[in-house]
């Protein structure tokens, strides 16, 4: 087995432009640059035994105007999870699908295409999945604010049933109970 | 009339592949189906009795946790997360609690880690009993239900006591867990897992063993062990294809490497290995329980945290997994230093099991099992929603 270090090492010597790190324990960071990832991916598949795709986390950094894709990879041998950092910009975002490599990519690719707009190109099903009656802009994007949505298409006001009146009164009550007796 | 006859003769007379498009028809099973676990539809495609194609339809438990989760302060999203999964949320307050701690980098009492397995532990038991409730009701076993899911009331009579709630439990807190034992809380989990074993044969001769389920289920939805790493097959769905992952042991948390428990494997791939992993498993879980009440040591159970009104996370991110009773169970938490998370993505379980390779399995099943196949993953909905 090898340890965090290893894979470090590993990741440097192949991709000399990455950033890597030990975050703690079994977890690696590696901070690539975007056209890196695909081929990155796949050297993880087939030549460094990372076999399951953890998920694909995307994270809306709208103050530098970016997305950022998060990778998590595991090997069941190594036991070590990579988690490899993309940044694309957040206007008109589109990126790399990797659904050719790992088959559950395309949930994942599905998920943030509805939730934050990115376009996988390769990905063919990024039709909506839960947001099917939506169409507003993503809702995961930093600049859709529920607060603002809910106060701008539904308005609130005091809930004042004609049949509540006698009840919030007991005398009123008591004379109606009084009544049928 | 003969006019009538002789369109009859025609229409028999024409080439078969003139109806093509008849041949094939679709069916909608769910959203509110009983043999649907939770609210999710399945859209399929028959030829005859035979799936040819399915689509899965999620998005009816939609609740926008993720979104909300960024809206609440840190303390506050604790009564939130639990809600992502309802037959075993215990995973869901694991996590938050250990994504916040990796990033604030807070130390748990170690009393409290031994108590967080215990919950664990019970959540899966109660998450696999009410399975094979599930399960067993779509091949028309309908004691099964009755019996498993009044034992899993045990269990909730558990939690009632430890942490207030039967379901939801809002219990683990960063830093630790909400509240210590009750007096004589220790016998009591005896009792109930005494109960509970004495209780598996009986499953055995009820369920496991019947006649019906070894027929039903033998060879349904088979996984071989290259599709269950392609497709991204985690927690039994993996171990019923023979290979011995699991995180408790290979990406370990809190106390369980200090435990002793097997992890069975089984290598048939199919409906009926699933469930019977599912079976075994309830033996480790309860052998770990007992483990963790009689070892557990003495302490305090939670490190005082800031004011939560106030507190801030510093800035920083992390990727936390956990095994729950149906895979593995992930979050990635980012903080910007703020008072709130900045993003918390939560990877169920069921994300891979209950969409990919759900609509994989069923093709090639015939109508009847479409439901056995979805129990036998596992998969529940709300993970997939969130």
């Amino acid at each position: 087995m090898t340890n965090e270090q290893d894979i470090i090492n590993r990741i440097e010597a192949a991709y000399p432009d990455a950033v890597c790190k030990k975050k703690q324990e079994r977890r690696v960071e590696a901070c690539l640059p975007p056209d890196r990832l695909f081929d990155f991916a796949g050297r993880m598949q087939s030549h460094w035994n990372f076999p399951h795709l953890s998920a694909i986390s995307c994270v809306d950094w709208i103050n530098e105007g970016e997305f950022e894709l998060v990778y998590h990879f595991w090997s069941y041998e190594e036991k070590i999870l990579v988690s490899a950092k993309i940044r694309i910009p957040r206007e008109e975002a589109r990126f790399i699908s990797i659904t050719e490599l790992w088959q559950p990519a395309k949930f994942f690719e599905r998920d943030i295409h509805e939730m934050f707009g990115v376009v996988f190109e390769g990905n063919d099903d990024l039709e909506k999945y839960i947001l099917t009656e939506w169409e507003g802009p993503p809702p995961m994007r930093k600049d859709f604010v529920t607060r603002d949505f809910a106060n701008r298409f539904y308005h609130f006001k005091e809930y004042e049933a004609e049949w509540m009146g006698p009840q919030q009164n007991p005398q009123a009550a008591d004379v109606q109970g009084g009544s049928n007796e | 009339m003969s006019e009538v006859l002789e369109r009859i003769n025609r229409s028999f007379d024409e080439p078969e592949d003139e109806h093509d498009e008849v041949r094939e028809y679709t069916l909608f099973i769910g959203p509110n189906h009983p043999g649907i676990e939770g609210n999710f539809a399945l859209k399929l495609s028959l030829e005859g009795d035979t799936i040819v194609r399915a689509k899965t339809d999620g998005g009816y438990l939609h609740r926008g946790f993720e979104k909300l989760m960024e809206e609440r302060l840190f303390m506050q999203n604790i009564a939130i997360v639990c809600r992502i999964c309802v037959p075993d949320p215990d995973p869901n307050e694991e996590n938050y609690a250990r994504a916040v701690e990796a990033i604030a980098g807070i130390e748990v009492p170690e009393r409290a880690k031994w108590i967080r397995v215990l919950v664990l532990e019970l959540s899966r038991i109660a998450s696999h009993l009410f399975t094979f409730g599930g399960h067993a009701g779509t091949i028309g076993l309908y004691t099964m239900p009755n019996w498993s899911i009044a034992d899993r009331d045990r269990i909730l009579d558990l939690f009632e006591e430890l942490t207030g709630g039967r379901v939801y439990h809002i219990y683990n807190m960063p830093g630790g867990v909400r509240r210590d034992f009750p007096d004589g809380f220790e016998r009591r989990v005896h009792e109930v897992m005494d109960y509970i074993e004495s209780r598996l044969p009986d499953y055995d001769d009820l369920f496991f063993n019947n006649a019906i389920l070894r027929k039903r289920a033998e060879g349904i939805g088979v996984l071989t062990s290259d599709q269950a790493i392609r497709w991204g097959a985690t927690g039994p769905n993996l171990r019923a294809v023979g290979i011995p992952a699991d995180l408790r042991r290979d990406d370990t948390y809190e106390v369980y490497d200090k435990l002793e428990f097997d992890i069975p494997t089984l290598t048939g791939g199919d409906a009926l290995d699933r469930l019977l992993v599912r079976r075994k498993e309830i033996e480790e879980s309860i052998r770990i329980v007992r483990q963790v009440v009689d070892n557990i040591p003495s302490g305090k159970v939670w490190n005082k945290q800031p004011n939560p009104l106030k507190w801030r996370v510093p800035a920083g991110d992390a990727y936390v997994r956990t095994e729950s009773s149906k895979g593995e169970y992930a979050y990635y938490m980012v903080s910007d230093g703020g008072q709130r998370p900045y993003r918390v993505h939560v990877r169920g379980a069921s994300t891979t099991h209950g969409v990919h390779i759900l609509e994989n399995l069923l093709v090639g099943t015939r109508i009847e099992d479409a439901s056995q196949v979805m129990f036998s993953l596992d998969a529940c909905p709300p993970e997939v929603d969130r």
